[in-house]
């Protein structure tokens, strides 16, 4: 006879619910007081000092008084808000980075509408990218920058950098993809490296949508862990129901999470044909704006950071930039911790921002 | 106590505080035995502020949190009445892989029930074009109803005998519906050609779409099938080494984990990218045929379609990219110029200045 191996006890099983319940209506009382302008995001003091169609290019306030004179430039993917990076005060990659002296701006890409759809990579790289590069160049003597890109933008900013490597001085990519024909991506399987317009055809995609819904691109990241994010998240939510601190950054995660802009049709269907389904960076048959973009004519200093953890960008296709790049100045360093992990996890944000600083410092 | 009994128990006790305390909130909690220190009249308070009042991201939260109760409740009552299955088949002498077996059996059988009665939906057109139509019903239901009344009035402008092209027209529809099903690979005839193959093409594209589906959601009950054999089996395992859970909550967490890692396994595979590939290229089609269709109707009622939006924004984004790399040479112009300009005053020679062409 094999008994089940859960509590024998009802009794046991039903307190277990009840206390249960208890951190739930406590949570409800803690909820019930909560409003929006509490879980508002965006910790550090900022200043908008360009604008472009949906694009605003902002500067944060320094927190020293002579910060260190080689800006650095925050390119994010286009998938998910920016303000990741500054979600709360003791969750902020630019707070800590300000902190250290360092001298701060990041590009906010806004919401693309309808009328977007035809915008190409060439208008974001050669276009956005470059001229919120020349604005930053220009306010400091017009020499080049630091450009610290992450995820889709750290593949963006090779791109970039591949094109105009006179403008940058140091480039650091985080989680970014470089090789999207490794298997153990969810994300590339589902995007057709393997199976091409069979898995997923991009061009009915963009023809059907134009933009593509920030609500589809959700859709995919919550079903490669379909019960962890949307069963287990929230059953373990109840155990900070009963602190007010902890939930509001649950909260502020939970708006960044879902907080997610369209995607300019042409944009996407560039990215995901040419990247994901034929892996073209690496073969350097990536044309932007008709020119190739090859790796390696990168040869500045280049951290590459990624997560070992990570579900979204599985390693080996973060590690792969090593080979591909012109760099002998070649810095590979990881956390272990998952893709959102590198934005919000405590031990990264003590150990990042100053492993960041100091590479760029000892690079002048 | 029977352990069987306990299991029953168990899920009564489990069902029922959980109803009690949700769904009859404030009268119900006074009637569970343990008293809870907490002030009802806040709590309620708070629960209607929540749900009433809170803006989107709370909101979503509470909802999820609810749906995850839910879940979970459901789960575990799964669970314990597979188990008081498969441990009264092993007392009476099988063995248990066996018993699991049959119980995935009928769980399989309950998943994929529901596809296969929409598989029977298949074999029957009529019954599919019903089922089409009633979809369209709502957005097409005024276009048809004016496209039909359209050539009588083309007839009473025309001949003066409106009500023999009534008749025409009502003969070439019931011609048309009773020979449906062999005309659907022919070109079709008449002033309504043109989007009349449309709702054709419509018509297949959602076929496609919804044998895709199908496909899809069998999938997808095969895997939960699996998924929950391999929780029951790793609790066996735990069982039978004397292991036990020490919460509902670690349990909950096990299965999580088991139904994650499983349903990711599936997701890996070739037949099942192939499967979501055609869900997603199926419906992607449909949805481009279905724009065909609703294009048509705004251009029958003077409306702009989103193809012609499409067309006008594109036109302005060239229009916008122009512009702007036009101000990038000019401003680069007048650079070069400014840059001149002290150089050829140091040097006496006259600069030639580009003419205004703002």
């Amino acid at each position: 006879m094999i008994p089940f191996p859960l509590l024998r006890n009802p009794h046991e099983t039903a307190r277990e619910l009840i206390d249960f319940n208890q951190k739930v209506l406590k949570g409800i009382e803690n909820l019930g007081r909560i409003r929006e302008q509490d879980i508002q995001v965006g910790a550090s003091s900022k200043e908008e000092i360009y604008r472009e169609d949906n694009l605003v290019l902002y500067r944060f306030t320094p927190m020293v008084e002579h910060p260190f004179r080689v800006p650095i430039l925050i390119v994010y993917a286009l998938v998910n808000r920016p303000y990741m990076v500054d979600l709360q005060e003791d969750r902020s990659l630019v707070r800590n980075l300000l902190k250290l002296g360092m001298d701060v701006y990041l590009i906010d890409w806004g919401y693309p509408g309808r009328g977007d759809r035809w915008l190409t990579l060439d208008d974001y790289i050669n276009g956005y990218i470059e001229n919120c590069v020349d604005v930053v160049r220009e306010r400091h003597g017009g020499d080049p920058i630091n450009v610290l890109s992450i995820c889709q933008g750290g593949t963006l900013s090779l791109c970039y950098t591949a094109l105009h490597p006179d403008k940058v001085k140091n480039l650091i990519t985080m989680v970014t993809p470089v090789d999207f024909h490794v298997n153990e991506g969810l994300s590339n399987l589902w995007a057709g490296c393997d199976a091409g317009a069979k898995g997923m055809d991009i061009d009915a995609l963009v023809d059907a949508f134009g933009n593509i819904p920030g609500e589809f691109m959700n859709l995919g990241f919550l079903m490669m862990k379909p019960f962890q994010l949307g069963v287990g998240k929230y059953l373990e939510m109840i155990d900070i129901l009963d602190n007010e601190e902890k939930l509001r950054s649950f909260l502020r995660m939970e708006e960044w999470i879902f907080d997610s802009p369209d995607q300019a049709g042409e944009t996407y269907r560039q990215f995901m044909k040419d990247f994901y389904q034929g892996n073209k960076l690496i073969k350097g048959e990536v044309k932007i704006g008709g020119k190739p973009v090859d790796l390696s004519k990168i040869r500045l200093p280049l951290l590459n950071i990624y997560a070992e953890q990570d579900h979204l960008v599985p390693p080996p296709s973060s590690i792969a930039l090593g080979q591909y790049i012109g760099s002998s100045d070649y810095t590979l360093r990881s956390f272990p911790v998952g893709h959102i992990g590198m934005y919000v996890s405590g031990k990264v944000q003590r150990d990042l921002p100053p492993l960041i600083a100091q590479w760029v410092k000892e690079r002048g | 106590m029977q352990w069987t009994e306990q299991t029953e128990t168990m899920i009564k006790a489990l069902t029922e505080t959980q109803k009690q305390l949700w769904t009859n909130w404030f009268d119900g909690m006074p009637g569970v035995s343990s008293p809870m220190p907490v002030s009802w009249g806040v709590a309620t308070e708070g629960f209607k502020t929540w749900t009433a009042e809170s803006e989107q991201v709370a909101k979503h939260v509470a909802e999820q949190l609810l749906a995850s109760q839910e879940k979970m409740l459901r789960f575990l009552e799964i669970s314990l009445r597979a188990w008081t299955a498969i441990a009264s088949k092993t007392e009476s002498g099988e063995d248990w892989p066996t018993a699991l077996r049959s119980y995935t059996e009928n769980l399989r059988q309950q998943l994929v029930q529901f596809p296969q009665e929409m598989q029977k939906a298949f074999q029957d057109t009529d019954e599919l074009w019903r089922l089409y139509c009633e979809q369209w019903k709502g957005l097409v239901q005024p276009w048809a109803m004016s496209l039909r009344q359209t050539p009588w009035n083309f007839g009473q402008a025309s001949t003066g005998n409106g009500s023999a092209l009534m008749e025409m027209q009502k003969l070439y529809w019931d011609a048309y519906e009773s020979t449906f099903g062999r005309m659907l690979a022919s070109p079709t005839l008449g002033l309504t050609r043109e989007i009349n193959e449309d709702i054709l093409k419509g018509f297949d594209a959602w076929l496609d779409y919804r044998r895709a589906s199908f496909e899809y959601h069998v999938s997808l009950g095969e895997t939960w099938t699996h998924a929950f054999e391999e929780f029951m089996r790793r609790l066996v395992a735990l069982a039978e080494k004397g292991e036990t859970v020490p919460s509902v909550k670690t349990l909950l967490q096990l299965w999580i984990e088991i139904v994650d890692q499983v349903f990711t396994d599936v997701f890996r595979s070739d037949e099942y990218i192939r499967i979501q590939g055609r869900l997603v290229n199926t419906a992607t089609a449909y949805r481009l045929r279905e724009r065909e269709i609703v294009d048509a109707c705004l251009k029958a009622s003077h409306l702009a379609s989103r193809s012609e939006l499409d067309e006008a924004y594109r036109r302005i984004y060239d229009l916008r990219k122009d512009v702007k790399e036009l101000k990038k040479a000019l401003q680069g112009i007048k650079r070069e110029s400014s840059a001149q300009a002290p150089q050829a005053a140091d040097s006496g020679m006259p600069v030639d200045l580009p003419k205004d062409t703002a």
